[in-house]
């Protein structure tokens, strides 16, 4: 296989599982232990961790516009397509920026991330609203990100480290 | 070629992520401070429906429960108040976060349901002026 063939397909697939894992997330909601509105697991942000990793800033871009577009698509509207936007694309640019930081590690990284996707929800729900009224929520909201942030950490560095690079496979 | 961040390579926490770790928690503790929750006597919940208010409640002064009913909402709900509290106590809207949330009884809470696009706030005056006001 050349190698943008083979690229597009890694994009293809990880598209797929990001979708996956934010449908089987959906499944079981974290709101229902503690409800806050916006309260996720982000497991689909893990994703785009591997992409911004091992792929390109680019192609992590591509994966998550694609994963938003077709997951609200497919049970959403166009409210919830703009959450998941700013949300997504907030936490990808913090991401990268924190990828770059050579004192870090993918713990770090997700948990800045967890945050700047809250905080996009949040900026999003206010620009809804046009108010601040939903700020109220983005403190208990940071705080759990610090969980949920070490959580897709510690699982986006096993699955650094355990998938191998695009290099790596031998089609 | 695959760029390797070193950030990526690392297979411990670092230091640096208790930082990230600790700048966010103090973030949200600084915005907690910056909203200020005051009490009071006085509790009013407003209700409002995509920016106009539609209904306004003395939650301290309500002596039994009180239900309205939101049919003109895209998705119409319930709100259910009680002297002291407020909730949405239905909704037909997908998330239901908003009747997740449960009932609100501080000045300072919401109760948001996005897909509708109300709002329900409990504000409070500090009663502190109560003992200068006796006439």
């Amino acid at each position: 296989m050349t190698t943008s063939l083979r690229r597009l397909t890694r994009c293809a697939v990880l598209t797929a599982l990001a979708l996956a894992l934010s449908v089987a997330e959906g499944l079981v909601p974290l709101t229902i232990l503690f409800p806050l509105p916006g309260l996720r697991l982000g497991l689909a942000n893990l994703v785009t961790v591997y992409a911004l990793c091992r792929l390109s800033g680019r192609e992590a871009l591509l994966i998550l516009v694609a994963r938003c577009l077709l997951g609200n698509l497919l049970g959403g509207n166009l409210m919830a397509l703009a959450f998941s936007l700013t949300g997504g694309l907030l936490a990808l640019g913090v991401m990268a920026l924190l990828l770059r930081v050579s004192v870090l590690s993918l713990f770090g990284v997700s948990i800045g991330g967890a945050a700047a996707h809250n905080t996009g929800q949040i900026l999003a729900a206010m620009a809804v609203l046009g108010g601040r009224a939903p700020l109220v929520y983005l403190p208990p909201l940071l705080l759990c990100s610090l969980v949920t942030g070490a959580v897709t950490g510690g699982v986006s560095m096993l699955l650094v480290h355990r998938v191998p690079a695009l290099g790596d496979i031998k089609s | 070629m695959t760029v390797r961040w070193s950030a990526a390579d690392r297979r411990r926490p670092t230091p640096g992520d208790l930082l990230v770790a600790l700048l966010v928690a103090a973030a949200a503790v600084a915005l907690l401070l910056g909203l200020g929750q005051e009490g009071g006597n006085f509790l009013t919940a407003s209700v409002v429906l995509d920016g106009e208010t539609i209904a306004q409640y003395d939650l301290a002064a309500l002596t039994g429960p009180v239900t309205l009913e939101v049919e003109g909402a895209a998705y119409p709900l319930t709100i259910q108040a009680e002297p002291g509290r407020i909730r949405i106590a239905e909704s037909s809207c997908p998330g239901q976060d908003c009747v997740h949330t449960g009932w609100a009884s501080r000045a300072g809470q919401q109760i948001i349901c996005l897909p509708n696009r109300l709002v329900i706030s409990l504000e409070g005056r500090v009663s502190n002026e109560v003992d200068a006001v006796t006439s």
